[in-house]
């Protein structure tokens, strides 16, 4: 097993935000301790020799990969759970809270195919309101049908694909206003 | 006629495992190549590859009857052995191999038929006095005739579109009240869905507990059971994970349970190995559901607990060997669990998860199996089912099997792509689970949450992510060059020397 080479010291603490708005406060991330949120724990990440990165924490070994990386945009898999997080440098945080601030809410959200197959049936109409969480359409892929949820409440604005289509990922198949 | 070699119509681990089973006993294998998986592990493993990527057919490769018995032909090779799934209960495919003289390792297509038929196997459980849920002989025409037969069998009922599946057209009725809304209500969505309003009544087994026993059969007459799974830990009739034996049953229910499986698979002049399922309810009543005319994939907890190779003597039965045991032979020894390891994202309401397998691996031990269909580099396609591997483990009893299944899970590393492996860890770890409180609704009912975590993991993937991007902030700081003196310049410097250009 190999180390991975330690940085010199970081200068400001990092903050990692959950897509919920829950904070994480990092202190000096390339120490060999953990400060994070006031707990201060000893910590190690290393690399083995099939390539699997862990951490090393009260005595714990813990399997990391990073699935997702789209600039400071980090979704994390550990023992196989994935997390999502926002990193910000206090600057940034700050600029990003007063931004929201006066930023627009977006109103229309889409909902993206999260794989590629074909649209069976669609479970809703234009104009109608539906909850987070609701089923929308079902998608078939690798033989099986798949309920598609909405992550959003609202009402349907468009409904881009028909029963029969072909999605590719990420293709939009419908929007909702909030 | 004895079996010197086998083409393998199937993929992932289970045509691993037959190429397995069948090399330990001298015999030559083939497997078929497919444009959608040409790298699969199978493919390294099997004596001869079959090419059948180069050109494209319009019915898939693992189902395309005649251009498989062609391959067969071609290659000279003397048996078929179908997996699941595909073409494993097609009567017709198995009337074809004997129709070239290829051996179909599997049962008669007579029985793959009669089995098939949902009516026709009623018919024979019916005749054989094997208990059965009590329903309408075929449809329902109208309100009275299901308020009679309602009454008839007692309530709760259930309301099935003829043509349905995916729980549409179904309606629970739990008195008599209810029954006209009830109509109404599964005869208009069995429409909507289906085009076809029909719908049959059946009796409702409130949160049944999915039993099956395992049945092998030789062509001269015998039949053994080798015990029964429990494969009540599903979601939308998917299993996911399954054991033997199963908590609910003691010895002489095993024994009834077991007999009338024989029965059934005696009444179809069955042989190879087959699969008999039961639902089973509060109060032990069994009922006849199904019958599988094929291999499983949750065969292994069978064979770790009766230590039988169920492939090897579905190969030898095949070639017309006589079972080399009999039923008070069988000795089932300690408890097996299976986890299905699959390419889902538990997190997105297990939703197939595809892309590269970046690196995968295994742990090993005395009572560890791993039937796996994948390897390091492995592609997980659109094309398939997302089963990647199944984890087995054997321990002396239950809750030991369990503790050993939970150290496995841990060791089951996977990189680049979501399993269901927190899903069976959290499983693993539930109270009643352990307790073998547990029946079919037990993914609804009991899991709150589907997958396993611990209370600091959150905090600990934020710090990977932190300690990331804070890294990647810094090779950026170092990496930025001044190409004119060949030094760091400061972003700053920079930006008024860009304004000054």
């Amino acid at each position: 097993m190999k180390l991975m080479p330690r940085k010199k010291k970081a200068d400001s603490p990092y903050f990692a935000v959950t897509p919920r708005g829950k904070k994480y406060t990092i202190l000096d991330p390339f120490s060999e301790e953990l400060k994070i949120n006031g707990h201060k724990e000893e910590i190690k990440i290393f690399e083995d020799d099939d390539g699997f990165t862990y951490l090393e924490y009260k005595k714990k070994k813990y399997l990391a990969e990073i699935i997702e990386k789209n600039q400071n945009k980090y979704t994390v898999l550990l023992n196989g759970v994935s997390y999502s997080f926002t990193i910000e440098s206090p600057i940034s945080y700050s600029r990003r809270k007063f931004l929201e601030k006066y930023k627009e809410v977006s109103k229309s959200e889409n909902i993206t195919a999260p794989m590629p197959g074909k649209i069976i049936e669609l479970l809703v109409e234009e104009n109608i309101t539906v909850k987070e969480g609701e089923a929308i359409l079902i998608l078939e892929a690798m033989k099986m049908q798949n309920e598609i949820t909405t992550h959003v409440g609202g009402k349907v604005k468009k409904i881009h694909v028909r029963p029969g289509d072909t999605v590719t990922k990420d293709q939009v198949m419908m929007e909702i206003e909030r | 006629m004895k079996i010197t070699s086998i083409l393998i119509a199937n993929r992932g681990e289970i045509a691993v495992r037959i190429n397995e089973t069948a090399k330990k006993m001298g015999i030559k294998t083939y497997g078929i190549k497919t444009s959608k998986e040409p790298n699969a592990l199978y493919l390294r493993l099997v004596d001869d590859v079959i090419d059948f990527s180069e050109s494209a057919e319009e019915i898939p490769e693992f189902l395309d009857i005649e251009r498989i018995i062609e391959a067969a032909k071609t290659f000279k090779i003397d048996s078929i052995h179908p997996g699941y799934g595909f073409l494993a209960e097609n009567p017709y495919f198995a009337r074809r191999c004997q129709e070239e003289k290829i051996i179909f390792i599997g049962p008669s297509d007579t029985a793959i038929y009669k089995m098939g038929n949902k009516t026709i196997a009623k018919q024979i459980a019916m005749k054989n006095k094997i208990p059965l849920l009590q329903g309408s002989q075929g449809n329902v025409k109208n309100v009275r005739e299901a308020a009679d037969i309602a009454g008839k069998i007692g309530y709760p009922v259930i309301l099935k579109a003829a043509a349905g599946g995916g729980g549409r057209g179904m309606r629970i009725i739990e008195k008599a009240t209810e029954v006209e809304k009830m109509f109404k209500m599964a005869t208009t969505e069995a429409e909507k869905a289906f085009n076809d309003a029909s719908v049959f009544i059946e009796k409702y087994v409130r949160n049944p507990r999915h039993i099956e026993f395992q049945i092998i059969a030789d062509t001269q007459g015998n039949f053994v059971h080798l015990g029964e799974r429990e494969c009540s830990i599903q979601r939308k009739h998917q299993k996911l994970i399954e054991e033997s034996p199963s908590a609910a049953l003691n010895e002489a229910l095993r024994a009834e349970m077991g007999e009338a499986a024989v029965t059934i698979a005696k009444a179809v002049g069955y042989y190879s190995a087959g699969t008999v399922e039961f639902l089973l309810d509060d109060d032990k009543n069994y009922f006849f559901m199904e019958m599988n005319t094929r291999i499983q994939v949750e065969h292994p907890v069978t064979e770790m607990v009766s230590g039988v190779d169920l492939i090897e003597l579905q190969i030898r039965i095949a070639q017309g060997e006589k079972l080399p045991f009999r039923q008070q032979d069988v000795k089932l020894n300690g408890w097996a669990i299976e986890c299905r390891i699959n390419a889902e994202d538990v997190q997105a309401g297990f939703s197939p998860n595809l892309g590269i397998i970046e690196k995968i691996s295994f742990p090993k031990g005395k009572n560890i199996r791993v039937d796996s269909g994948v390897c390091d580099y492995a592609v997980v396609t659109p094309y398939f089912d997302s089963m990647l591997a199944k984890l087995i483990i054997h321990a002396e009893t239950r809750d030991k099997a369990i503790q050993a299944s939970i150290a496995a899970l841990k060791k089951c590393l996977i990189k680049g792509i979501k399993t269901t492996i927190p899903f069976c860890l959290q499983v693993m770890n539930n109270k009643k689970f352990r307790k073998a409180d547990f029946n079919t609704s037990f993914i609804e009912k009991e899991l709150d949450n589907l997958y396993y975590r611990e209370p600091e993991d959150e905090m600990l993937a934020a710090y990977v992510a932190a300690f990331d991007f804070a890294a990647q902030l810094e090779t950026d700081r170092i990496t930025f060059v001044d190409f004119e003196r060949g030094k760091n310049i400061s972003p700053w410097v920079l930006n008024k020397r860009l304004k000054s250009l």
